[in-house]
Formats: C-alpha cells, sequence, structure tokens
C-alpha cells in the first residue's frame, strides 16, 4: 500500500493504492491521522484501493472518531466494489460521507 | 518468511490436460506458512482462485477471500500475538458442494464466545472481523486441540446445503 498527499486550499487529499489489510492499515491510519492534525477538511481517494479488510475499515473508523472530535471533515469517494461490500457487510456505509468523485467529495 | 506448498498432483508425469469436471472430483490445497501479514496478500489471492475453480462468482470469490484474510488475521493478532515468526496451516479442500478451509495454529486459545458475532458497534474500532466471517461463510466451527487451535470454515455452492 502506498500513500500520496496533496494540498487544496482548505483542504487535504490522501490518495491511497494498493491493498488495506493488518499489515499496511498501521500506515495508512498513522498517515490519514497526521494529515488530519493540519487540515479542517481530509479527504480519502480509494480509487485504486484493490482490497479493503476489517483492519482497513477500523483505521478510516478512527479516523472518523478524530475528525468529529476536532469538528473536521472527513470524505471518501472513488469507492470500488470491493470497498463497498465491506462497508455494507459491517453497516458502515452510513458513518461515512462518501462521494463518487474527487470534484464532488470537494464539493461536499 | 517461509512457505510451504503441497498440492494434490502428481509431479512425475509429464503434463496433460485434465478432463473438465466443473465442481467434482477432489481437489486440495495446503499451505504452511509464516505468521507474516505480508503473505495475507497471498493467501487472499489463492482462496479466491480456488473459489472461483470451484464455480463460486466473482462476488462470492471475493467474500471468501476477505474471510479468509480475516480469519488468518485473528490468528497472528490474537493466537500469536502479531509475532511474524510462528507456523500457520491452512489445508482448502474442495467437496462436491462446498469449500472448506482449516486453520491450525499452536498459539494461545481463543474465546470460543466471539466467534458468535456479537452485535456490531457502530463505530467500534474491534470485532468487524469476525462478524465479516460469520455473516460470508456458512459454517464456522472453533475447537481447541491439545497445544492447538483448529478453526474451519465452509462455503456452500449455490444451491447447496446450507446451515440450519
Amino acid at each position: 500500500m502506498k500513500t500520496a498527499t496533496r494540498q487544496r486550499p482548505g483542504t487535504t487529499i490522501v490518495d491511497v493504492t494498493g491493498d488495506i489489510d493488518m499489515g499496511t492499515s498501521p500506515g495508512l491510519r498513522k498517515t490519514l491521522l497526521d494529515s488530519l492534525k493540519r487540515t479542517p477538511r481530509l479527504v480519502v481517494n480509494l480509487r485504486e484501493v484493490r482490497y479493503v479488510d476489517s483492519s482497513g475499515i477500523a483505521s478510516l473508523v478512527e479516523v472518523l472518531k478524530e475528525a468529529r472530535n476536532t469538528e473536521k471533515q472527513l470524505v471518501l469517494f472513488g469507492l470500488n466494489k470491493t470497498v463497498q461490500e465491506v462497508l455494507q457487510l459491517t453497516h458502515l456505509t452510513r458513518i461515512f460521507e462518501i462521494r463518487e468523485t474527487e470534484e464532488e467529495a470537494l464539493r461536499a | 518468511m517461509t512457505i510451504g506448498v503441497v498440492m494434490s498432483c502428481n509431479k512425475e508425469n509429464a503434463p496433460e490436460l485434465l478432463p473438465a469436471q466443473g465442481a467434482s472430483g477432489p481437489l486440495k490445497f495446503q499451505m504452511r506458512m509464516a505468521s507474516d501479514p505480508r503473505l495475507l496478500a497471498v493467501v487472499r489471492s489463492t482462496a479466491a482462485e480456488l473459489a472461483a475453480v470451484w464455480g463460486f462468482k466473482d462476488e462470492q470469490c471475493r467474500g471468501i477471500a476477505l474471510a479468509i484474510d480475516e480469519a488468518l488475521s485473528n490468528v497472528i493478532r490474537h493466537a500469536y500475538k502479531n509475532r511474524c515468526d510462528q507456523e500457520i496451516e491452512l489445508h482448502c479442500q474442495a467437496h462436491a458442494d462446498c469449500l472448506e478451509f482449516i486453520f491450525v495454529d499452536r498459539g494461545e486459545s481463543a474465546d470460543p464466545a466471539k466467534f458468535c458475532g456479537q452485535p456490531l458497534d457502530e463505530v467500534a474500532l474491534g470485532g468487524r472481523g469476525t462478524h465479516l466471517i460469520r455473516q460470508i461463510m456458512d459454517e464456522v466451527c472453533y475447537e481447541r486441540l491439545p497445544g492447538r487451535n483448529r478453526l474451519c470454515l465452509k462455503k456452500f455452492l449455490p444451491g447447496a446445503r446450507r446451515k440450519v
């Protein structure tokens, strides 16, 4: 798994690539939490994420909780079928702010 | 990182075309691996491909890969306390009506209550792995043997007998 960070006015975008599992989710968690400290809005691009398991979901939940605690915004976009299925199975589709495209995520 | 593979095939003979059998005939696959999270992707791919070969549809193959990944992660995390140098066996057996995956490890015993699929707290950080396994697989059976844990996951082919 790899991440890359981009800046937009008032927003940090983190592009995630690869598989998010037990081995890689700690790194993602750290990247997202570090980015969230420095921005009022964090947008996570999951277009190139092939796979996510419960540890990856847990990392996203943790970042969401931190965003809520600090009154910041977390938006996910680009979820493929695999990621959507995992969110549905874990009943989490409603707690995240999810958009189809980057443009929509930046307007959220 | 160690990985060993035993396949049910005769390696002495020259390769030959096997008759198309569909979901019939014995099919076994065994892996003996280190408890290293870097191997999760390898095991996922193997499980998904095996499921595809045995006739499961794409969505079911993804689900099976996820369940196997979650089970393996649980062994690494809970039985072996995140040590990456312990041994895990995975036995895959294809039956006429289902695929069976059996994990064997020599780590700490699990709490059987945790396999019961607790209701999910929306923002809980843990417990989702077991929930996913029970959502996806048709049968989940854990037993503690002398010095070992044995976890069996079964997924029935569409139309086959399912758990009551």
